[in-house]
């Protein structure tokens, strides 16, 4: 327990990240796909000799230069601050491991801004054909960040095995590039190019819905027409994509989205699956709400159509981004960190001489080793340090609600399933071992079954000043 | 292929007319202005009727009402395929779908849609509305758990408030002083029989006045000289569009289906106590909460019989507004009307937020 924790109340630290996060990638996935469009679509007017196709196009740049270079960047420098606190082990393994990856990684990001402003301030001002070069160097730049955090990424659910035989001996970073081009590696990245490429053709919607249909009717529907063409390609080959990326992940990953699926009819099945259901129902529904809408009526694609298909667009990629992460459970990065920053490798140890042993963020308290307050106090410490990473006390994934009607046995039964953690506890699947001595793991028992029952607990009954302060009330 | 369908296309519309309705449907206009947005609500509701329809006949399969009607939705929950999301998009449709009727009457009315010569589509649409409203509260206690046995005892509590015949009509509904399997049973006969019988003759008479009259113009752009009104036509343009919203209506419904599936509480016990909090759906809260509030200012039977005056009063006014405001003029009336509805709204979202706020 390096690192303080980061508590916030009732969505957790994780949808912290996980708001900002959902909110890049719409942006970020755009910024990548719609360097590739702009080039593209000015290519073709420079071709087609459609001069009344530029100003709506620079408007479109305009547009694009406004939403990556602004609300993309800042919301990406929020996804650092987001995970540095939530998660600061996890995120200093990947420092460590890809320092280099992410130096690259800016490299492209500053070439892509500045690409990004050159390319809409030098409209009418520079040759077409260098114009678009310009175009084709933000398009690139802003391809190869993709390429680059994609090898992070997928790193976190499948490190690999070369890197995990040197995980944890201060030698990652040896393995660089086998980590990077892990087993997920480019079946994610066709998937997130898709999705690049759709989100591409979904934001020039919502930007040439403003265009006025009775002054540039003809214009407009064209541009409509020809930038709702960007979903077919995701359409048509996403569900290739996904199966392939499904049979890279390991079987025991998968076998918690096939689990859920075999219990749909009866309904017990899991949120990762109900999760991933909604967006398989809403990438569908995005193509046939922009059949109907734009490709039926392209000039009267009007601005809420498009912020409705934006919202759609937004629902399906939450929720693509949501199955992702779940099915990491119960790592951060897998097979060697845990979700609560606990790396799988040292559990024993933790056990052996203590979780608390070198932690300074104990609320301090007075009195004996077996003094309530202390044991609460050490209890405390517990649950914010190994629970708080994925619950919440009251919110979401609330403890009070799921231990809620269970009394002192049942909850100390629970811990110390965690605890052990037996080859077929059924919780290995989503959550982590419970590290610590057995004097923790009891004060954390005591703690949960404090926060649950209060005064019926059994530590409240052990508590003098409890019965004092009742007794002086009467 | 296309030969073929058009062949079969030319047999049927021989014989149905299938060309008429087309080139009906093609002449057919709608509005085309800033708040168009607000004409695709009457389709949405319809839309979450239609699924109404349909998932309520599949959970009538297996429904038993009486003293079986509990286990039976147990059973469709836990136990049937695929029956916990029947009954999870039955439920949420019908509260989307009363969420869709509340903004389809209030953006009629903004509108000024009930004007001459609409007033009939404005009063059937009223008593759809209490129709559905009725169906809701018929709907929320056929699975006889905890929360909906004492939701619609505090729900009755509305109508028994009425002067003189309020009692009459509460034990009428219960089928006898308590909340019990009588109740049930009637109140199955209400939801599956009774109301579709009077819902959908109403429906169809609704949605024949809007195929006759057509969308109202709002008064803003009665306003501007013809030349500058804009309409698209219905089909294809303005159909597809619905379809569009139908679809999102869908996702949104399946997605909230699927994420928050409807739970069934503790069988419904009536020596228990009743869980704090509890109150009849949010479609009842300002009713209930007014009536709370006009209880507590003035107690007995003084408080009850004002707060039904005052209700009664409301609804009456709400429903004659097209014999007041029926002009289509921007006087003192309409702004009056304007004025009347605006209070309405405030006060109905209000009182519901007050009655959550002090549960």
């Amino acid at each position: 327990m390096n690192y303080p924790v980061w508590d916030v109340p009732v969505i957790g630290s994780g949808w912290v990240i996980g708001i900002i996060a959902i909110y890049h990638t719409l942006i970020s996935q755009f910024a990548v796909g719609g360097g590739l469009y702009l080039v593209l679509v000015e290519q073709k007017a420079l071709r087609e000799g459609r001069a009344d196709w530029f100003p709506r196009l620079k408007q479109h740049s305009k547009f694009f230069l406004i939403v990556t270079g602004v609300f993309g960047a800042v919301s990406g420098v929020g996804i650092w601050f987001a995970i540095g606190l939530a998660n600061p082990e996890s995120t200093s393994t990947l420092i460590h491991n890809f320092v280099f990856g992410w130096a690259m990684e800016w490299v492209f990001f500053i070439v892509e801004l500045t690409a990004a402003a050159v390319y809409y301030y030098t409209w009418d001002r520079i040759p077409r054909k260098l114009h678009v070069q310009v175009g084709w160097l933000y398009a690139i730049a802003s391809f190869c960040t993709l390429v680059i955090i994609n090898g992070i990424l997928t790193f976190m659910l499948t490190p690999g095995d070369a890197w995990i035989e040197v995980a944890g001996t201060g030698n990652e970073s040896s393995r660089f590039w086998e980590a990077f081009f892990n087993p997920t590696y480019f079946p994610s990245l066709f998937l997130r190019i898709l999705i690049c490429i759709s989100l591409a053709g979904v934001w020039a919607l919502v930007s040439y819905s403003r265009i006025d249909e009775h002054t540039d009717k003809e214009t407009k529907a064209e541009l409509i027409t020809w930038s709702s063409k960007w979903l077919i390609p995701a359409f048509v080959l996403m569900p290739f994509f996904f199966v392939w990326y499904l049979f890279s992940i390991p079987e025991v990953n998968r076998g918690l989205l096939q689990l859920g699926i075999s219990t749909i009819g009866s309904g017990a099945f899991t949120q990762v699956t109900r999760i991933s259901l909604v967006m398989v129902m809403t990438t569908a529904t995005i193509v046939g709400v922009v059949y109907f809408f734009a490709r039926k009526s392209p000039q009267d694609f009007s601005f809420s159509h498009g912020v409705a298909v934006l919202m759609l667009a937004f629902l399906a990629n939450a929720s693509a981004e949501y199955v992702r992460e779940m099915m990491r459970k119960p790592y951060s990065i897998a097979r060697h960190m845990y979700s609560n920053g606990i790396r799988q490798a040292s559990v024993a140890k933790i056990n052996q001489d203590g979780y608390l042993t070198k932690s300074h963020w104990t609320r301090p308290a007075t009195g004996s080793e077996t003094s309530p307050d202390v044991v609460l106090a050490k209890g405390e410490a517990m649950f914010r340090g190994q629970c708080l990473a994925c619950h919440t006390a009251t919110g979401y994934r609330a403890i009070n609600k799921y231990l809620k009607g269970r009394e002192y046995a049942s909850i100390k039964m629970l811990v110390t399933t965690l605890h052990e953690y037996a080859e077929d506890s059924p919780y290995r699947k989503y959550m982590p071992q419970l590290a610590g001595k057995e004097d923790e793991i009891a004060a954390l028992v005591d703690y949960l079954d404090y926060s649950v029952n209060k005064e019926k607990s059994r530590i409240a009954q052990l508590m003098p000043t409890h019965k004092q302060e009742v007794v002086e009330l009467k | 292929m296309s030969k073929l369908m058009s062949s079969l296309y030319g047999w049927v519309d021989e014989r149905l007319g299938l060309e008429e309705l087309v080139k009906f449907a093609k002449k057919k206009t709608v509005p085309q202005h800033q708040h168009s947005f607000w004409y695709y609500w009457g389709g949405i509701s319809l839309f979450f009727f239609i699924v109404q329809s349909l998932t309520g006949l599949l959970l009538l399969v297996y429904y038993r009402p009486g003293p079986d009607a509990y286990e039976s939705v147990r059973q469709i929950t836990y136990e049937i395929q695929f029956g916990w999301l029947i009954r999870s998009a039955h439920a949420w449709s019908a509260n989307l779908m009363v969420a869709a009727v509340f903004i389809h009457m209030f953006s009629v009315y903004f509108m000024k849609a009930y004007r001459y010569p609409r007033e009939f589509g404005w009063w059937t649409g009223m008593v759809l509305l209490v129709l559905c409203l009725l169906f809701g509260f018929s709907g929320y206690l056929l699975p006889m758990d905890e929360l909906s046995y004492f939701a619609t005892k505090v729900g009755l509590e509305i109508p028994a408030a009425l002067p003189a015949v309020g009692p009459w009509i509460a034990n009428l509904f219960r089928g006898g002083l308590e909340v019990s399997e009588q109740t049930v049973q009637r109140f199955f006969a209400l939801h599956v029989v009774l109301l579709p019988m009077l819902f959908i003759p109403f429906l169809f008479i609704h949605l024949w006045l809007v195929q006759k009259h057509g969308n109202a113009t709002i008064p803003s752009e009665m306003e501007k000289p013809e030349y500058l009104r804009r309409s698209i036509p219905f089909f294809p343009n303005f159909l597809m569009k619905d379809l569009a919203l139908w679809l999102i209506a869908l996702n949104v419904m399946s997605l909230l289906a699927s994420i928050f599936p409807w739970e069934i509480g503790e069988p419904a016990d009536a020596l228990k106590p009743a869980p704090t909090g509890i109150h009849p759906e949010w479609y009842y809260m300002s009713a209930f909460q007014m009536l709370k509030v006009l209880g507590n200012v003035f107690p007995g039977a003084l408080g009850e019989g004002l707060g039904i005056t005052i209700f009664t009063l409301g609804l009456i006014l709400w429903f004659f507004i097209p014999l007041y405001d029926g002009k289509h003029e921007n006087g003192v009336k309409a702004r009056n009307a304007t004025y009347f509805g605006l209070l309405a709204l405030f006060i109905l979202i209000a009182t519901t937020a007050w009655g959550y706020m002090v549960l």
